[in-house]
């Protein structure tokens, strides 16, 4: 717990879906790359470390982005992909916030903005997935992690309708979900 | 930040270049200072050397 945590935690803290991020990431991750999503910035830092290349981590949470630059990750305070410039990235990753969550039951704080995935569990992922094209450079790769919590045909179809092919890079099964990394490539 | 970071960002609203004004540096991270579009004028901060770079109404809601 930090000083922060005192009313809760503000950050989320690394957890099985970060663990196979982390994994599929180390596998695939070329060039530059950034995290969205960093939160403690415990994925974007073993990249880092293990890999030896630039990472950028971004959160829109400002708890988030200062532990993520505690732990040496470039850190920026965004929202999405908006103040990425276009062809910049190599690689991009995204945990998203997914769980499906009934608008009667937002708590609206910090942790519930890094779990919640609005009614659909998809609402990040769609804006997400609409415009990550633009700030991948050519040959670039993208590494999304999904759960089966938010509808896996669901996400596919995004994916498809944004204009990338998809492989299976790691997936594990869990009692409540099946959590899957998508790495997605341009369709040629 | 670190400096290089001017090579991946841009202003959140018009994805136009931004111009860094540094207040504080050590060695090679920016510790305080300024982002400003070069397009539409918005500001963005540098704090604690780290860019905030959400659009004004997001930036107020997360201060509240």
């Amino acid at each position: 717990m930090t000083s922060l945590d005192r009313d809760g935690p503000t950050v989320y803290r690394p957890a099985k879906d970060s663990g196979l991020l982390a994994k599929a990431a180390l596998e695939d991750a070329h060039g530059r790359v950034l995290e969205v999503g960093t939160g403690s910035g415990w994925v974007a830092e073993r990249i880092a470390e293990e890999r030896g290349l630039r990472v950028v981590g971004s959160d829109r949470n400002p708890h988030a982005a200062r532990e993520a630059a505690d732990r040496g990750v470039e850190a920026a305070v965004a929202d999405l992909l908006d103040p990425f410039r276009a062809d910049a990235f190599d690689t991009v990753c995204f945990n998203p916030p997914y769980l499906p969550t009934d608008p009667e039951n937002e708590w609206d704080d910090w942790m519930e903005q890094a779990l919640s995935g609005g009614e659909s569990g998809r609402e990040l992922i769609e804006p997400f997935l609409a415009d990550v094209d633009r700030v991948l450079a050519p040959g670039g790769t993208v590494l999304l992690l999904v759960s089966s919590l938010t509808g896996y045909e669901e996400v596919l179809a995004l994916v498809e309708d944004a204009g990338f092919d998809h492989v299976v890079a790691v997936e594990e099964s869990f009692p409540f979900e099946t959590l899957t990394v998508l790495r997605l490539e341009r369709t040629e | 930040m670190k400096e290089s970071l001017m090579d991946v960002i841009c202003c959140p609203l018009d994805k136009a270049d931004l111009d860094l004004d540094v207040d504080e540096r050590d060695d090679e991270e920016i510790l305080e200072g300024t982002l400003a579009c070069t397009e539409c004028g918005e500001v963005y901060p540098i704090e604690d050397g780290i860019p905030n770079l959400l659009p004004p109404d997001m930036r107020e809601e997360a201060a509240a």
